[in-house]
Order: C-alpha cells, then structure tokens, then sequence
C-alpha cells in the first residue's frame, strides 16, 4: 500500500504541473483579450476597414449641412431597405466643400472632418456600452456654414468651362464666403461615377482652391511691395528708372512683360502697372534671407489647419537661389508655388489693418433640436504687417483699379482694391490670376480667382473678380 | 437539505437568472417578446433544477459547481444564439435539454467507474471507428470535414470519439505507468520505453497526423495530441515524452505547411492578416474589430454588427460576445472556464485512483485546450483552427458531449468523497 501511495503522489504532482501550466495558459489569454478590448479597442473600433462605424451610421439619420442662411447643402433620405442615403441638393456646386459620403468609397470634405458630428457619434456615452442606449438621439447634428450659397453660385458660374478656382473671405472674421473649384463633379453620382471621376484628366476631385498649386505672378508684388517699405527700401519718393529689361550678372536678363519701357515711376505707379523691372530689383535689394523672411511672415510656412483642407505652399530654398531666381521669386516666377486660398488671406491681411484672421468653414454646430453645440470665434491668426503699412499696400492697391491693369474689377459707387497677376508656367497660356476687396475703405470681402491657362490677370480674372465683389455687396 | 445541494440549488438558480436576463434582454431590444419562448426559457430553467435533484439522490457529496457553471455558460450561449440566429435558439434550447438529460444519465452510470475501466479497449477502439468514420465518411460543411450525416442525423462523431479515447488513455496509462515511468532504452539524450509500449501514443499521433492531412482539422489534431501528450506526461511525470511529442508534432506541421496550401493559408493570415483582410483574413479581421468595437461594456445586447463575421454562431461565438458584452462579458465567459478546468484538476487531485486521477485530469486538459484554441484562434493569439467554444457554440454534437464530459467528471466527483468518508 506504501508504495502505491507514493505512486499516487507522483501522479498527483504531475497533475499538479498539468494544472498549473493550463490554467496559466487560459490566464495569459484573458491578458491578451484585456489587452484587445481595452488598449487596442480604439485602434480596430475606428480602423477604416471596420464596418461597424458606417453600418451605425446607417441606422441615424445624418445630419444637415447649411449656409449661412440655412440653405440645405446636404441632408439624408430614408431609402426603402430603410437605409438613410446622402443627398446634394446644389450638385457640383458645393462638391468640393461639402464633400460626399459614399457607402463605397468614404467620405470626403465636410462630410469627413465632421463626420462625428453629423453622424451622431461623437458623444461622451460611447464608454457606456448598453446603458449608451438609453442616451442616443435618432439624428446626427447640423452643420452650419459660413459659406453663402449665392456667392458660390455666382463664382461657380464665373469660372464657367475653365480650370480654376476661385476664394472668397471676410477679412473682419475670416470666414469663407465661397469657394469654388472646377472641374466639379456631382456628389450625388460619385459612387455611379466613381472610375470616370476619379480618373479624369481634369482631377475633379481637386480642391483648386485650397489645394491647388500655382505660381502666383504679379500678384505677389503686393508682399514685395510691403517688404520693400517695411525695410526702408522704398517710400513715396523714391524713383525706379524701367528700362523694359533688367540685366543680371553677365548672361541673365528680366523682361518687362512686352518688352515695354516704364520710365521713371515710384513704387505705387510701379504696382499698378506691374512693373517687372521694379520689383525683380527690389526682391534682389531685399536679398535672399529678407525674403524668406517675409514669406515665413505671412505664413507660408505652415499649414493653417483647423478645419482648412489646405495644401502648404511652396517655397523655393532662397538660400540656394541665384541672383536671376531671387529676381524671379520677386515677381510671381520661378519654382515660388501657392494656392488660391493662401492669395486671398494675403490680400485679407492689407484688407484687415495689417491682422491674417484663421479661415474657416464651419459657423455652427447644432444637435437636432437645436442646441448649439459649438460656435465658431474668429481667431487671429498672424500680423505680419503693422496697421499703417498695411493701409499704405492697400491704397496702393485702390491704384491698380483705378487706373492700373486691374481696372476691369471696378464697381460703380465702390472703392475696388486689386492686384492682377499673369503667372507663367510650363503648361502652354499663362494662369490669369486677381486678388482684390471691396470697399477699399471698409473691406467687406476679399477675392482671390484664378483662371488656369486663360491668359492675362487684367483681362480674364478682374472682371469675374468684380462680379464676384458686386454680388457679395449686394 | 445538505450543504452541498443548497449550494449547487443557488447556484443554479443565479445562472437561471442569468439566462432570463440575457433571454429579456434580447427579446425587449428586438421586439420581439413572446410569452411561448419565455416559458420554453422558464422550462428549461426549472429543467436542470430537476435535473439537479435528480442526481443528488445518488450522488449527494459530488462536486456542487460543475453543474451551476455549465449551466451558466449554456446561458450566455442560448443568450447570443437568441441574439444572433433566432431561428436556432429552440434547437439549441432542444440540445440543452438533451446535454442535461445526458449528464444526469452519465453521472449514474459512471459511478461504476471501475467496472468502465475495464472495457477500455472496447472504448478505445471505438473511439478511433468514430474517428475513422469522420475521416472516411466524412462530409465537408464549412471548411472541415468532421461531419458525418446519418439519413436526417448529422453529428460530429469526433466531440464523442474524445471522450471514448480519454476513457482509453485513462486506463491504459494507469496500467502501464510504471513500464513508462521507468523507461529503459536511451536513445541520444531520450529516455524512451521499449517501442511495443508507447505502441497505441504513436497511433494516436498517425491518426491525428491523418486528421490533419485528410480533415484539413487542424483544430481537433492539435486537441487530440495534445490531450495523448499532457495524460501521458501527468501519468509518467517524464518531460522527454512532450518533448518528443512535440518535436514529432512540429516535424508533421513544417511538412503540412509546406505540402498543403490550406495549412499554408492559415499560418499566413495568423502571421499577417493586413495582407488580405477582405479576403482569406476577412473572418479573423473582422473578428478582432468585434472585440476592438466592443471595448470595455460592449455595444449592448443587439447594439453591435456582429453577424458581419461569417458563421458567427458557431467557431467566432466569443467574438460576438466581445462585441456586445465587451471585456465584462469575455472576461467572465474565461474566468468560468477557468473555474470549470479549476474544479475538474481539483476533482483529479483528490481521486482515489489512478484511472480516476488520469480520467479527470485527462477530461480538465481537454477542456482546457479547447477553449485555449478556439479562443487563441478568434482573437489572433494562435492560428485559427475550426473548433467549437465548449457549451456556447451553437451546435448538438458539442452540446451533448460537453455535458457527458461533465457528468463524467461529476461522477468522479463523488467517487473521491464515498473513498474519504
């Protein structure tokens, strides 16, 4: 019996080891399911291949998106697999904004950066789990644009069968009044149209006005011209000798536009007439780091973020420029490329007493019965430019319309200040580019436009400028 | 009323509310309520309270915690089957009933466990036929072919051939413990019995290897040896053994994963399912984002999209549960299996008898295997191989044998106490 015993104790002991190392085996797996529920929950729950998220989506009726009059720019129809499905009203209009919410190929614009919101889903229950339940509303919350639906009209029809775009802000606030980006393509057909769209020469899917990236041509002249005052280089008295060329070192020359011989002009018969010779010379007194400096003084430099889906400019590395490239920079040329955004917060700066306010989309927010969850305050964003300096750009500016290339954006009875920019590039005609606000003495709207491959700024963009200021003055 | 009963009576009661809570649950969420499923519900509850009352009067001082964990564990299985396949919760309701009328019927019979004992090869043989059959006859549904359809019967001869084999491994080992223990012939730096002993281990392993190869069952080979490998270490208390086994198990899998592009694709979408993951990857993929969306509470009961997942119901169950129950639900589900290996090595710790010592153990190992591989496999811990979470999968064959496992182990329960008294 004794030794059975024994016998029995050594199985016992192995049972024991056996126990032990396969409970261990279960424990070690609960960690590991702790882990997947609690550190990793976030990551798999929002991972873009998860379904769950837009087959909850599904079930809530998405909210609206508005102008700032309270026009339906998006809204949810329940279809009848009782399934709410997104609708455009205005079409390509607001494509690029508003964006589009597709089943199939996600979401784009405002549709995706507040895709929380109008979804519903961005609460504070979701920790909750069943009890969440209880608090969940039937509906996604509005959005509410600072973008006026008529002003978009009227700029999308501006820009008419042309590549462009075209901004429009308030200098005061710095909220969007339109923008604009063609070609469009309709929200409504984009899971239809997907291949067709997604793959046109064109690149409709492109914000041009945000996104797009050009040389800006004379219209930068505005921020050499405040350079060269601020750094003492320039003032009312002093006189430009333009010879319709300006040589560079041995084996570089700078062509006045045409060819044409300004004479002796100062600085604001310079701006309005857009005097190459000018203000390549000007960018060459600046020098290289004074340059930069300015640039990374307006923000070039960095991305606005916040609910702007900009692109950063881009700079050339003025350090390595040569002389005939710092002369270039200085009048809209060489590798210097921008967007049509970026042009009209310039130009908002001269309009706002020397102060860039943030852009942004978004006026409001409200939960379905109307509660506002979130406002949005002007921010200031940068002041590069002291009030006094920036009055003087601008009264330079009133110059170019009254009696300068830009006078095809003048409005009867109103103050247009404007620059006009006629941007080479490798890609066949010209960019015709206007940057302007009105009125002069009481900025309401700023307006950049571009017009890709259309030929001069004066010609094609300052009247469609004009129009696009008389309608927001209206 | 004893100590024992009232215990196992309130736990039992405790899982029945626990089934009309999940049953409410659902069927409130839904809209679904009808006063006929809630008396099929209310029926089964007062089912295994009888059940219960029935076994004490033979077995009174058997283990109190089996039967109310079981339960328990059938309840949040019935509760996600109502959730996630409607039309299958009375089957499933049918099963149980069966599970419980099977456990009760076990737990009689084997308290004659030595008498059992001595038919082990008559279990054993039949238990590899079942096996066999599977293998030959067997009919692919889903992937694996461990089903075999009798005219309008279809069942996984497999669930019951475990439990014949363990019956087997049980008696066998306990007669041959010492020849293993004492090994005699070296081979390198092994220890091994002369070959004619470990004769019917190395069946085993060709059987499981055939498994492998003709079922693509990677699941149950793994279940199989690795249940053959722990009894035989638990009944020799030599290392060299799993070594071998193990070394014997990798040898077999390096040539499967080379030899068979099903193997092959299973290893790839556990190594990396980011490769494809709306393709061969689009159940484990999905499947974890189940437990990622569920996170700490869950979604709530019928608040989640887990019928994204194919099958759901039956391999990827505990994903569901992950989804709608979150961590608390998981983490419960574990820790009752837990409970249950806990209980059955406690039961095999204080037998009187090898075989009975060897039984349970072999009974814990079993169960403790499957619900590591199934749950590894769902969450990405293993490769995912297609075998059923004991008593919550939808499904009879795994229904009716995990409750004949614990009537087993209930049996064994007692026959330690009637040796101690």
């Amino acid at each position: 019996m004794k030794t059975n015993n024994t016998h029995h104790k050594a199985i016992r002991r192995n049972i024991r080891n056996a126990a032990l190392f396969s409970i261990a085996l279960l424990v070690i797996l609960l960690g590991y399911v702790t882990y997947l529920q609690v550190i990793e929950s976030n990551t798999l729950a929002f991972n873009p291949l998860n379904r769950r998220t837009a087959a909850a989506a599904n079930k809530v009726e998405r909210g609206q998106i508005t102008d700032n009059q309270g026009k339906v720019l998006a809204f949810s129809e329940l279809t009848t697999q009782k399934e709410y499905r997104r609708k455009y009203p205005y079409g390509a209009v607001f494509a690029h904004v508003v964006g589009y919410d597709s089943p199939k190929y996600g979401k784009a614009g405002i549709e995706s950066v507040y895709d929380g919101y109008l979804s519903g889903q961005i609460n504070p229950e979701r920790r909750l789990g069943a009890i969440s339940q209880l608090f969940k509303s039937a509906a996604g919350n509005n959005v509410m644009l600072t973008i006026d639906a008529r002003l978009q009209e009227t700029a999308y029809r501006a820009l008419g069968n042309n590549r462009g775009a075209i901004v429009a802000l308030s200098p005061v606030t710095g909220a969007v009044l339109a923008m604009v980006s063609r070609p469009g393509f309709d929200p409504d057909s984009i899971d239809a149209e997907w291949n067709n769209i997604s793959q046109a020469a064109g690149s409709p899917l492109l914000n041009r006005a945000a996104q797009g990236l050009y040389p800006p041509g004379s219209i930068i002249k505005v921020l050499v011209a405040e350079a060269a005052m601020a750094e003492h280089l320039a003032n009312s008295s002093r006189e430009f000798n333009c010879t319709g060329k300006l040589k560079i070192g041995p084996d570089y020359t700078l062509p006045e536009a045409n060819n044409r011989a300004h004479g002796k002009i100062n600085l604001t018969e310079a701006l309005a007439v857009s005097c190459n010779v000018t203000f390549g010379q000007l960018a060459l007194e600046l020098g290289r780091a004074k340059m930069a400096k300015t640039f990374d003084r307006y923000g070039f430099s960095q991305l606005v973020g916040g609910d702007m889906p900009d692109n950063l400019p881009k700079l050339p590395d003025f350090s390595q420029l040569s002389d005939g490239d710092l002369a270039q920079t200085g009048i809209g040329q060489g590798s210097l490329l921008v967007t049509p955004l970026r042009m009209a917060m310039l130009a908002s700066t001269f309009a706002n007493k020397g102060i860039m306010m943030k852009p942004y989309l978004v006026q409001k927010i409200t939960a379905p019965d109307g509660t506002v969850i979130s406002q949005t305050a002007p921010e200031k964003w940068l002041s590069p430019v002291n009030p006094d300096l920036a009055d003087q750009v601008a009264r330079m500016m009133v110059g170019v319309v009254k009696e300068g290339t830009g006078s095809a954006a003048a409005i009867r009875g109103v103050q247009v200040a404007g620059k006009t920019g006629t941007a080479e590039n490798p890609h066949c005609a010209p960019h015709a580019w206007f940057i302007g606000f009105a009125p002069a003495d009481n900025p309401q709207v700023v307006v950049a436009v571009i017009i890709e491959n259309a030929g001069s700024g004066g010609s094609v963009a300052a009247p469609i400028a004009g129009q696009i200021l008389r309608q927001a003055l209206r | 009323m004893n100590q024992t009963r009232l215990t196992e009576f309130s736990l039992l009661l405790i899982a029945g509310l626990v089934l009309l809570n999940g049953f409410l649950a659902v069927m409130l969420a839904s809209n679904q309520f009808n006063y006929q499923s809630l008396s099929i519900v209310v029926g089964l509850i007062i089912g295994w309270m009888v059940i219960s009352l029935f076994v004490r009067r033979s077995l009174s001082t058997a283990d109190p915690v089996l039967l109310p964990l079981a339960v328990c564990l059938s309840s949040i299985g019935l509760t996600i089957i109502l959730r996630l396949r409607p039309d299958l919760f009375i089957p499933q309701v049918m099963w149980m009933t069966v599970g419980l009328i099977a456990f009760a019927l076990t737990a009689v019979v084997f308290r004659q466990i030595e008498v059992i004992a001595r038919y082990k090869y008559l279990c054993g043989i039949t238990g590899i036929i079942l096996l066999l059959i599977t293998i030959v006859f067997g009919v692919d549904i889903s992937g694996n072919k461990n089903w075999v359809i009798l005219g309008p019967i279809r069942f996984q001869p497999s669930e019951f051939a475990k439990l014949l084999i363990i019956i087997f491994l049980a008696a066998y080992l306990s007669e041959r413990r010492q020849l293993l223990t004492f090994a005699t012939r070296h081979y390198g730096p092994l220890t091994l019995p002369h070959p004619r002993f470990i004769a019917p281990l190395l069946a085993l392993w060709g059987l499981t290897m055939a498994m492998l190869i003709i079922q693509r069952d990677l699941g149950a080979a793994l279940l199989y040896f690795g249940t053959t490998v722990t009894m035989t270490y638990m009944a020799s208390g030599r290392l060299s053994y799993v070594v071998l086994a193990l070394g014997m198990f990798f040898i077999g899998s390096v040539a499967c994963y080379l030899l068979f592009p099903h193997v092959q694709i299973r290893i790839d979408i556990w190594l990396n399912p980011w490769a494809d993951p709306t393709g061969h990857a689009y159940q484990i993929v999905q499947s974890l984002f189940a437990f990622g969306s569920g996170g700490v509470l869950g979604s709530g009961l019928t608040f989640g999209y887990p019928t994204v997942i194919p099958e759901v119901h039956t391999d990827f169950v505990f994903a569901a549960i992950g989804e709608e129950l979150g961590l608390a639900g998981t983490a419960a589900t574990l820790i009752a299996y837990i409970l249950v290996v806990y209980r059955a090595f406690r039961i095999a710790l204080i037998s009187p008898t090898p075989f009975t010592m060897l039984l349970a153990g072999g009974l814990a190992i079993i169960t403790a295997l499957q619900v590591f591989l199934i749950i590894g496999g769902v969450t990405k811990f293993l490769p995912l191989t297609g075998i059923t979470l004991p008593l919550i999968s939808y499904g009879g064959s795994s229904m009716v044998s995990s409750f004949i496992l614990l009537g087993m182990l209930f049996a064994v329960s007692e026959a330690k106490a009637a040796n101690e008294d």
